[in-house]
């Protein structure tokens, strides 16, 4: 009798790249770790503080969420933790940590795991939580009775505090009466500005998104889509299509959120689009409705969409483009003749 | 730039240099074969001889049985011990004729096993040539085994102009088909000449990747002096060697979906069959061998084998060195497309490539999980498909739009890149014989 053999059988291919989704997540979260960087400089223990508090509120709620659904926690993904680190991203250096728990909550738990968890989520998590604190204000407000005294905060350096005390970059652009006092390259390199812990450098998340770019978790078509049409826009609309370039939370959103996996078109023409309109759409917002987290709410609203840009951009497949130009072409000659 | 196809396609890590340097061995012909009367697309053979009879090498032991189908022969001389129902890569009781050999190697009169002249054999006429390949068995030696001889009769009212080689050889491990360029290139090139003539035209082109600049070489030298046949290089990318994604490097040609190369006047074979062909037409010698690559991290001694058909896998590792360290999964073929296997009782047939033995960590999967819609299936898929909404119609039973599944040519670079580690070629093909069965019930009650 020949010895028994034990191997697997499985359908083809049998090798694979390598890519997986905790890799990927890996990934994101060190494209974030300039920026990270630049706002603890800033913002010292603050900014550690805020975001601390977000990855464990975000662990917290993915296991409980999922309890309740009878799964096991997901954390060994590292989804949840990039949905943490970005909302702290999105918040300022003074946000109370009961607000970041609740933004949090409401991303991983609401957004996130009771919309079926990671790939069948229909919303970025972390803009659905960004924006679920400011529809949700009465619950904030409430929030912020309750646990008025519990604050914690760190001494950071004077210049700072004035800074974050003062009025933010994009609050002074959107406003008419204020006009943008910071030069350019400061926001591009580094300043402490008083919006969200990611605005304190473009050039840290730019520098995070060509790594996204370069491993191809990303591809070009949604971040220049929407950074194109706000600086085409902002132009014809006679502004200095920099100013919104650089401030509020346009770059950390076009780099990072727009780009979440789950969220966007699969196309390349569809990336095109859904980026393009949430350009408008922030346009829209900075410049007529005033500043706050237009870009949240424009990925949020395009993010709705998405399902019928798939359906709209459908591709021709392998030799059809072909079939239909030769068809074209047999019917001119035929006309012809 | 080099060339290649315009769409999609990965870059899986090569691994061929296990074998890219051995030099095909022959070794002694087994004591017993196992032979499958179903070695091609179509129809399997009927068996013309019967238990206990006594056969020679390259004997006639089945005959086609319909018009797409290819005849068998014995690969040892001996004696057929039975002919039953044996487990082979198709499945797992496949009609077989097993044949115990005596050990003598008796081949068949007519058969001149050292012939190279091929000048009187190219003076015959196409129709003589074509019944020469259609009795050897010959069949597309590039993995769908689709019987050559059907291939290369003319079609009504279509035209072919040029005869595509393919010697991409893309799959990964695979080097059967690189040291044939580099060990037979003048018999392939005879062979590709025997094709041209049965096809009645003046223009081949060879395709080769550029991973295998000696074989480029070696075949550049073959055809030198042969008017009308050109060799191109293309860049490494997987699947070249897919037939629609060959053309359109090559020729720049694309084949309208759902259609054969010929609609653009294009024949494509693999270079493994033009060898063939040459061995049946100059040294009478019908397909009974061929060039295996059997290798993997659980081989010890990978190697290029010139082997019988019928051959057990257990055989044919013996004369690798055997099993290596702890074996995580036995393959006929390459890693990409190949058939994953339980067993070393099954037999080489005309189709077999490569057999690969894939150490734990090379056969190690990703764990499945939900898509996530990344798209990277989207951007890799040669044929401009959508795999994980193809994989998720077939899922979910609702294939009403799934009709573009047709053109799936199952590469398997959408599972490849998949960070899910979904399984999506395995949906898929169930979602195409759903959709088949799906259309052809339509048709009866709308009939």
């Amino acid at each position: 009798m020949r010895e028994e053999r034990k191997f697997s059988v499985t359908e083809p291919p049998h090798i694979s790249s390598g890519e997986t989704v905790p890799r990927a997540m890996l990934d994101t979260i060190l494209a974030l770790v300039p920026v990270t960087l630049v706002a603890i400089y800033f913002y010292r223990l603050n900014a550690v503080f805020l975001i601390g508090v977000c990855l464990l509120a975000a662990v917290v709620t993915d296991a409980v969420a999922r309890k309740i659904k009878g799964r096991k926690p997901s954390v060994s993904d590292l989804s949840v933790l990039v949905t943490g680190l970005i909302l702290a991203l999105c918040f300022s250096p003074l946000t109370n940590w009961w607000t970041a728990v609740f933004a949090t909550v409401l991303a991983v738990g609401i957004g996130k795991e009771w919309m079926g968890g990671l790939g069948w989520n229909r919303f970025n998590p972390a803009a659905f939580g960004r924006a679920g604190v400011i529809v949700l204000a009465p619950v904030t407000v409430f929030l912020n009775r309750q646990f008025a005294g519990w604050n914690v905060s760190f001494p950071m350096s004077p210049d700072v505090v004035d800074s974050v005390s003062g009025a933010t970059p994009l609050t002074m652009i959107a406003s008419p009466q204020m006009t943008l006092d910071v030069p350019h390259l400061q926001l591009l390199l580094a300043n402490p500005g008083g919006g969200g812990l990611a605005e304190t450098s473009a050039l840290a998340l730019l520098l995070g998104g060509a790594y996204l770019l370069y491993r191809q978790h990303i591809t070009w078509h949604i971040p220049v889509s929407i950074l194109g049409a706000v600086a085409v826009l902002t132009t014809i609309l006679g502004h200095n299509p920099a100013d919104h370039l650089l401030t509020g939370g346009l770059m950390l959103g076009a780099l990072f959120m727009a780009t979440d996996w789950v969220t966007s078109p699969i196309t390349d023409p569809g990336r095109i689009i859904f980026g393009v309109l949430i350009g408008v759409l922030v346009v829209v917002f900075r410049v007529f409705l005033g500043p706050t987290e237009g870009v949240a709410f424009a990925i949020l609203i395009m993010n709705a969409f998405v399902p019928l840009i798939d359906r709209l951009t459908r591709r021709g497949v392998f030799g059809q483009l072909n079939a239909a130009k030769a068809a074209a072409a047999k019917a001119t000659a035929t006309k012809a003749a | 730039m080099r060339r290649t196809f315009a769409r999609g396609g990965v870059h899986p890590p090569q691994r061929k240099e296990l074998t890219s340097g051995v030099a095909i061995s022959s070794p002694a012909p087994p004591a017993i074969v196992t032979i499958p009367l179903h070695q091609s697309i179509g129809a399997p053979a009927r068996a013309i001889v019967k238990a206990r009879e006594e056969v020679a090498c390259g004997q006639l032991i089945a005959e086609p049985g319909g018009f797409i189908s290819a005849p068998v022969h014995a690969s040892v001389s001996g004696k057929v011990k039975r002919i039953a129902a044996f487990p082979t890569s198709i499945g797992p009781s496949v009609e077989c004729i097993q044949i115990e050999s005596d050990g003598q190697d008796t081949w068949v009169p007519d058969v001149n096993l050292g012939a190279s002249e091929c000048t009187a054999a190219l003076a015959k006429s196409p129709e003589d040539l074509l019944a020469t390949l259609a009795g050897a068995g010959l069949v597309g030696l590039g993995g769908a085994a689709f019987p050559t001889a059907v291939k290369l009769r003319p079609p009504p009212g279509g035209k072919v102009d040029t005869l595509l080689l393919n010697g991409a050889e893309c799959e990964p491990y695979l080097t059967a088909d690189h040291r044939l360029m580099i060990e037979e290139a003048p018999g392939i090139i005879a062979g590709l000449r025997v094709l041209m003539r049965v096809l009645g035209i003046e223009r081949a082109v060879i395709g080769i990747e550029d991973n295998k600049p000696d074989a480029v070489e070696t075949m550049r030298a073959a055809v030198d002096e042969i008017g009308g046949v050109s060799v191109e290089v293309c860049c490494t990318a997987y699947p070249q060697g897919a037939e629609k994604q060959l053309i359109q490097a090559i020729l720049g040609r694309e084949v309208p979906s759902g259609k054969l190369p010929l609609q653009v006047g294009v024949v494509v074979q693999n270079v493994a069959t033009a060898f063939a062909a040459f061995e049946a037409v100059v040294r009478h010698k019908p397909l009974i061998e061929r060039v295996v690559t059997v290798s993997g991290g659980a081989v010890a001694e990978p190697k290029n084998l010139r082997v019988r058909i019928g051959t057990s896998l257990e055989d044919l590792v013996a004369h690798c060195g055997g099993v290596r360290g702890e074996l995580g999964k036995l393959i006929m073929g390459g890693p990409m497309m190949g058939k994953a296997l339980k067993s070393f009782d099954i037999p080489v047939v005309k189709a077999t490539s490569g057999v690969l033995l894939m150490d734990e960590v090379e056969a190690a999967q990703v764990d499945e999980q939900a898509c996530l819609r990344c798209g990277r299936c989207v951007q890799v898929c040669p044929q401009g498909l959508m795999p994980c909404d193809l994989a998720a119609m077939a899922n979910h039973g609702r294939l009403e739009g799934f009709g573009d599944g047709a053109d799936c040519v199952e590469c398997g670079c959408c599972q490849f890149i998949c960070p899910a580690g979904r399984r999506l070629v395995h949906s898929i093909r169930f979602g195409k014989s759903d959709y088949r069965r799906l259309k052809a019930a339509e048709k009866r009650q709308g009939a």
